[in-house]
């Protein structure tokens, strides 16, 4: 006698809850940041986003460790940087990710025809970009937000930080405020680039074109031909950085001593919504494979 | 109550007319959508799942307008395009667990079905291969897998059969059957072999110039441009004389009549008896998929022979 026995793997109806589009948008939003992640990927594909990942967070880690073990009120007010100096140690985390990471989440749906297939479920265009330029900006977020809250929860329980729960609600406001000006911006521009070309390494390259190119213009304009400072703003290396600097109200750099805040505001906006722009005309007019 | 209702749906591309007031009804099982190349057979299917809007007409697809409803629409049906369209670097089960969670099924639900909707179209034990490493047959039926895992009530295939060899083909159109039969979704079936969709649908809607040219039971399409066979030892002349006097049209087949506009086969009886003709051959003509398609007018008027 065997306990061999029949398994009936007949086809079985679903009659459980359907979530909807915001179902839809959830998952395509998990499954991307999975996929730019390099999550469930080969290890190659995880090297880039956990660089970035690590760079943005290894400085605050440090800090915050220096901060524990000398507990020199000097030390953390004369050496360690503020939280406005902080981004300058992110900046570097923003630029691989925006420009070599954050591509993998449009331009592969593209170039496979997954993208077809995507608008054969309840997705629609503009909820499927939505979907992808919300993770982008979410992962961004993580470089962005992560390292200054690590470092005003590790300050405030070491009593390094700010006093009042006034003054620490104003500097979680300020940290908030300035992670997402940083990430919107380039979550904008890396989906606005992204969505010209399929081809992830064409919007890599691009991409770090529209970054170096935004800085040799606005300063060949201003120091060779004379434009004037407000022009810096429009390079997007510094200048939101130099906003987020602004938002915790530090002077920022020498550079950008004579730019107005309205004017870093303004190139702000104009280079959100340039991205934003462009990539949903080009989704809007986008022809599907099927 | 039909699956889809078509009523006189014109959709154009700037200067093309890829469908030019196509009317018809799909009802239950499964349904061939046939035509040449470029007849407009996927506009058609795009304009069902509501991915653009049709200039003019009127369309419905399980009692939804898919161009207000175009979300909870393609939620209810399954599509698998007739292009490659998979990432290759993702596992088989990844890919269809997300699709029928982007279709709207919880993450548990849609994992556990993934598996199971491999399982019925044969790559049960493939499915944690990435997509990249499998052969195109194997491809078009994750392709199948990821258009069935969330439960569709009506599946809208694309040229399923594109790229197989013959035995991977008949594996793939077995497997369509039972998708019609023992699953019981319907299944509309965009093909332009004609063989395939003889063997596998009860019903077809063939489309040329962007026009329905004739749709419905594949009996009823074979009947609607049938006639008799008729062979006689000797007199064919004098029945063909017989015949056209009583209104029939009567076409000369090598040794045989083809007659059509038979209201009545007692007719033909009456005639053999009366000329006292031996018979050697009274049957309905027998008609191919192939025969209706051309007779349809797809090409253009068909000629007779000599």
């Amino acid at each position: 006698m065997t306990d061999a026995r029949i398994l009936d793997r007949g086809y079985r109806p679903y009659d459980g809850p359907r979530l909807g589009p915001a179902g839809a948008v959830r998952s395509l939003a998990r499954h991307t940041a999975q996929r730019v992640m390099g999550l469930k990927r080969p290890a190659a594909a995880k090297i880039l986003p956990f660089l970035s990942a690590a760079i943005a967070y290894v400085p605050a880690i440090v800090f915050v460790g220096i901060a524990a073990l000398v507990p020199d009120e000097r030390l953390t007010t004369e050496f360690l940087p503020t939280y406005g100096e902080y981004y300058a140690f992110v900046a570097s985390a923003l630029v691989i990710f925006t420009a070599l990471v954050a591509p993998e989440a449009l331009c592969p749906d593209r170039r496979t025809g997954l993208f077809g297939l995507y608008l054969a479920s309840p997705l629609t265009r503009t909820t499927y970009l939505v979907a992808k330029a919300g993770t982008v900006l979410a992962l961004l977020l993580v470089a962005t937000l992560g390292p200054p809250l690590l470092m005003l929860v590790a300050n405030v329980l070491q009593g390094l930080g700010p006093d009042s729960p006034a003054d620490v609600a104003l500097l979680f406001g300020r940290v908030v405020l300035a992670g997402l000006e940083l990430g919107v911006v380039y979550a904008a521009v890396s989906i606005g680039v992204s969505s010209l070309t399929d081809r992830k390494a064409l919007a890599s390259a691009g991409t770090l074109l529209v970054l170096v190119l935004s800085g040799v213009v606005s300063s060949v304009l201003v120091e060779a031909i004379g434009a004037p400072d407000w022009v810096l703003a429009f390079n997007l290396g510094p200048a939101p950085t130099e906003l987020a600097q602004r938002i915790h109200g530090e002077p920022g750099s020498v550079e950008y001593a004579d730019v107005a805040t309205a004017a870093l505001v303004g190139t702000w906006l104009g280079w959100t919504a340039l991205g934003l722009g462009v990539a949903g005309w080009r989704y809007r007019i986008t022809k599907v494979v099927r | 109550m039909p699956v889809v209702v078509a009523e006189g749906v014109v959709k154009r591309f700037g200067a093309t007319t890829a469908l030019a007031g196509a009317t018809c009804e799909i009802g239950r099982g499964v349904t061939g959508l046939v035509g040449a190349n470029g007849a407009g057979k996927t506009t058609l299917l795009g304009l069902l799942l509501g991915l653009s809007a049709p200039d003019a007409g009127r369309l419905e697809v399980l009692g939804l307008d898919p161009r207000h409803a175009g979300p909870q629409v393609r939620a209810l049906v399954g599509y698998s395009p007739e292009h490659r369209s998979l990432p290759p670097d993702v596992r088989a089960n990844d890919l269809v667990a997300h699709l029928a969670e982007v279709h709207g099924l919880p993450r548990r639900a849609a994992v556990a079905r993934a598996s199971d909707a491999l399982y019925q179209v044969g790559l049960g034990e493939e499915r944690f291969r990435a997509i990249g490493t499998m052969s195109t047959g194997q491809t078009q039926r994750v392709k199948l897998a990821a258009a069935l895992a969330h439960d569709p009530r009506l599946v809208l295939l694309d040229e399923p059969t594109d790229g197989l060899d013959p035995v991977q083909r008949d594996e793939m159109l077995m497997l369509i059957r039972r998708i019609g039969t023992e699953f019981g979704i319907d299944v509309v079936l965009s093909s332009h072999v004609l063989d395939e969709v003889e063997r596998i649908c009860d019903a077809a809607v063939i489309v040329g110039e962007g026009r329905v040219l004739a749709a419905g039971p594949l009996d009823a399409l074979r009947s609607t441009v049938g006639g008799w066979l008729v062979e006689v030892a000797g007199g064919s002349d004098r029945l063909a004389t017989a015949l056209v006097a009583r209104d029939l049209t009567v076409t000369p087949d090598g040794r045989r009549l083809l007659v059509e506009g038979v209201d009545d086969p007692a007719v033909l009886r009456d005639v053999l008896a009366d000329l006292g003709l031996e018979v050697v051959r009274l049957q309905r003509r027998r008609l191919s998929l192939e025969d209706v398609f051309l007779e349809s007018g797809v090409y253009g008027p068909v000629e007779g022979p000599a």
